[in-house]
């Protein structure tokens, strides 16, 4: 049961971890556009290299 | 019929690929940088702005742009209309990075704003913006005041909260799983103690962060002495933690802090739902409110020196004179001083023939000066005036109205206090009759207020509301918010606005009869297309509301010369050279006294009349003498409307502000029985007044700013998205079709909605009559709390999910 001793702390850490990582997204405002965020990823690389001068 | 390669408009037979040099300019564009691909992947979208370049801003953007300290970076934010998709977005944005001093451009598909940060010099900002319209997009100076509102009302409190009671629960419950299943207690005393200390030191702050919500909401309720769940809901966390914190420390089996902080995240998901649907509404409809952010071209103001500058209307004064080009809508009320012209008055009156005006003549604020400029000198500043009278009056009537008590809470009335009841039952009889410990009596009456928590009640109805907004939204239907819901299903009374509701509001190409021999004769289908043809390419030329209806009213259009508006009477052109006159009987020379006897007078009149026509303009071409006949008329569906809810017994009331003709043969063909005419808005609002005073509670639908006022005195308003700005910003339903038949859809799926609402409060009923004897005889363990807690949630969103089949409707 000592293993406890690690697993739970560490478990604590990586989820508080995400937690963190979740509120700094929403105060960059990156929720705030979901429409466009899901489209612009679909068009990253439709750029016709030869037609362009 | 081809269309536009750019902005796919139909193609004139002598237009090759595109329909004018800015659509042509802007495929180049597209081409040359490398972006062919949008054509492929874009989704136009009919109800957007069509996407011809048209470099016409009416503001200095210049006075817009903001500089950053820190960046050294010049910002510019802006809305903008024409996007459909994700490809406007790439295109957009991909065209302004690739210019070299661009450093940032984002576009917001949701506000549908675009930000750019570029550096150099402030001048820049013209080419910038020079870019985005010759794609053919429309930039609007952003409203900061309906931006930093929207950004008040829906901060991200709620969605915070959720993530932290996410995060809570999903630990908490890592630990309890152990203890759960350990019912012969062999997990060691010490091993438990740890678990539960850590179950608290998580579950502490996290009910402090996220229960924040519901305690603050509960001490504002009792401050208003109104009971709402969230005092019920306050009280049992916190009593919770107590029992669960005093377990802790004596060393006890059992906690409730998992149950506590599921139920705080089951709750804040039910509110995050609801504030969802609100916010996309609120999107949508407050995109229009332009209203307030026009311009002016002030000529001379007393202000200071300027002259022939855009001025914001806001900061226009008294005796200023504005010139307003033919097209431009009217700032501010004033007086006419210099020039002669046709003004659309739709805005305040909802009837779009234009009222001639002449130096001398008012005019109002918000009406459109249709032909030629005219110069205007203000007499009543924006403040002052008509318009802000009229938004005024709307906001004082719904500052005094009646506060809408939700059917959630009207079940928690008494929910509330029964539930308590019943827990100090459980803790009297388990404390006075039974002898037990304090705390044990306390931890069992603890456990009958979790359990008879309004989880399910708190998601139950948000969820059903949300399915059935988003349903409504992909019919094109706008709820505002969930009250529109549940109050529809209410009203006796339906209330219609005439012109632009019931009817098109706009004139339309009703008959074409030729005038030969003194007499009225009709046409062939051949012969009545092409004068069609003829009348219609002379039309295009000019902005006349018949005008208009008549370029609708053909496809194809010949080749003309020499097109020559005479203003107030007509257009003349050469067609196959031949002169071709389009106007009034006197600009075409037909001689109504030579070439029509009296009695064809009354032919006119009578063939006006049996084709429901109003107004009327004649074509000489050669030798052909054309009438063109024009009128309003009825909306599709609008029969069918009215029979519907007549079937269903409920009031209708016509109100028009049109003449006693037009609005008796309106209410004869749908019959309706209750109508009256000539009101102007404030008449409107009285009529309804006194509605109201015999709490009557009616639904209103109407488009026009004259319809505004009655729009916020009605229990629920309705209006369509091509109304103007203020109505679509009461309204609590917005149409975005011009049939009628949406209507009868809203009605019966709110009902449908209604009872799905009624079915999860009574399943929630029943889930508690069964489980409160449970958890007064102390049975209820943690798990078991868990356990009822989700599959009462559970059960009630599966029930909700009815809404998405459409049988029944």
């Amino acid at each position: 049961m000592t293993v406890l001793l690690f697993l739970i702390p560490i478990t604590l850490l990586l989820s508080l971890g995400g937690l963190i990582a979740f509120m700094w997204c929403v105060k960059n405002k990156q929720y705030d556009d979901l429409d466009g965020a899901s489209n612009r990823i679909l068009f990253e690389d439709k750029i016709n290299e030869k037609t362009k001068k | 019929m081809t269309k536009c390669l750019h902005c796919e408009a139909n193609l004139d037979v002598n237009q090759q690929d595109f329909c004018c040099l800015g659509c042509e300019q802007a495929f180049n564009i597209i081409n040359q940088n490398g972006f062919e691909n949008y054509y492929k992947s874009r989704v136009l979208n009919p109800l957007e702005t069509k996407l011809k370049p048209d470099s016409d801003i009416n503001f200095n953007p210049q006075e817009l742009v903001t500089f950053d300290e820190i960046s050294k970076n010049y910002r510019l934010d802006l809305m903008i209309h024409g996007l459909h998709c994700g490809a406007c977005v790439w295109l957009i944005e991909n065209l302004l990075k690739k210019q070299n001093h661009i450093k940032q451009a984002r576009v917001n598909l949701t506000q549908k704003t675009i930000q750019i940060c570029w550096q150099g010099t402030i001048e820049d900002v013209h080419k910038i913006i020079k870019l985005v319209l010759d794609l053919g997009y429309k930039l609007f100076p952003i409203d900061l005041e309906t931006i930093r509102e929207f950004e008040n009302r829906f901060d991200n409190t709620i969605f915070k909260a959720l993530a932290v009671a996410g995060f809570g629960a999903g630990n908490i419950m890592l630990f309890s799983f152990a203890l759960w299943f350990d019912t012969k207690l062999e997990i060691s005393g010490a091993t438990r103690k740890f678990l539960h200390l850590l179950s608290s030191l998580i579950a502490l702050p996290v009910l402090i962060y996220s229960g924040r919500i519901f305690f603050i909401s509960a001490l504002q309720s009792i401050k208003a002495r109104m009971p709402n769940m969230d005092i019920a809901i306050s009280i049992a966390i916190f009593l919770a933690s107590i029992v669960s914190l005093m377990q802790t420390f004596r060393g006890g089996e059992v906690i409730y802090f998992d149950s506590a902080v599921m139920l705080v995240f089951f709750l804040l998901i039910g509110r995050y739902l609801d504030l969802k649907a609100r916010k996309k509404a609120f999107d949508i409809a407050s995109r229009f409110s332009l209203i307030q952010t026009g311009f002016a071209r002030l000529l001379y103001g007393s202000s200071s020196g300027f002259s022939n500058s855009l001025v914001p209307i806001k900061k226009l004064k008294k005796n200023d004179i504005i010139l307003v080009a033919s097209g431009e809508k009217i700032a501010c009320d004033g007086v006419v001083i210099e020039g002669e012209s046709k003004i659309d008055n739709s805005l305040i009156t909802g009837e779009s023939s234009p009222e001639k005006t002449s130096t001398n003549s008012q005019v109002f604020g918000g009406s459109i000066n249709i032909e030629s400029p005219i110069k205007v000198k203000i007499t009543k500043t924006y403040a002052e005036g008509l318009l802000s009278q009229i938004i005024s009056l709307i906001n004082n009537i719904q500052y005094k109205k009646n506060i809408y008590i939700r059917i959630a809470d009207q079940f928690s009335k008494y929910y509330t206090p029964a539930v308590h009841i019943l827990a100090f039952i459980t803790f009297c009889v388990w404390y006075f009759i039974a002898q037990s410990h304090w705390d044990y009596a306390l931890m069992n009456a603890t456990a009958v207020l979790i359990i008879t928590c309004p989880c399910a009640l708190a998601l139950a109805i948000p969820i059903t509301q949300t399915i059935t907004i988003g349903n409504f939204l992909k019919h094109g239907i706008i709820f505002k918010n969930g009250d529109a819901l549940e109050k529809i299903n209410k009203i006796d009374c339906i209330v219609l606005d005439k012109t632009g509701t019931l009817t098109l509001g706009q004139p339309i190409l009703k008959k074409v009869l030729k005038i030969a021999n003194k007499q009225l004769l009709e046409l062939d289908i051949e012969d009545q297309a092409l004068v069609t043809k003829i009348a219609s390419t002379l039309a295009q030329y000019s902005k006349h509301p018949l005008s208009q209806a008549l370029s609708n009213a053909s496809d194809q259009h010949f080749e003309v010369n020499k097109i020559n508006e005479i203003k107030g009477e007509g257009i003349e052109g050469v067609i196959n050279n031949k002169i071709a006159k389009l106007g009034s009987s006197e600009f075409c020379k037909i001689n109504t006294k030579e070439n029509l006897t009296k009695e064809n007078l009354i032919f006119i009149e009578q063939a006006m009349n049996d084709c429901n026509s109003n107004l009327r303009c004649f074509l000489k071409f050669d030798d052909l003498e054309i009438i063109f006949l024009f009128g309003d008329s009825l909306k599709e569906g609008a029969l069918d409307m009215i029979n519907y809810f007549q079937k269903i017994d409920k009031k209708i009331i016509l109100l028009s502000g049109d003449y006693e003709n037009e609005v008796k043969k309106i209410a004869k063909t749908l019959n309706i029985k209750n109508f009256y005419w000539q009101k102007n808005p404030l008449q409107k609002a009285e009529i309804l007044q006194q509605l109201r005073n015999q709490n009557i509670s009616f639904a209103m639908v109407g488009d026009g700013l004259n319809d505004a006022p009655s729009l916020a005195l009605s229990n629920v308003s309705i209006s369509f998205s091509k109304a103007v700005d203020i109505s679509q910003n009461i309204a609590d339903i917005v149409i975005s079709s011009s049939k009628l038949n949406p209507l009868i859809f809203i009605f019966k799926y709110s009902q449908k909605s209604l009872r799905v609402m009624k079915q999860n409060l009574a399943l929630a009923l029943i889930y508690n009559i069964i489980a409160v004897p449970f958890a007064m005889m102390g049975f209820v363990v943690p798990l078991l709390a868990a356990i009822a807690m989700s599959s009462s949630s559970l059960l009630v969103m599966i029930n909700s999910l009815k809404m998405n089949s459409l049988k029944k409707i």
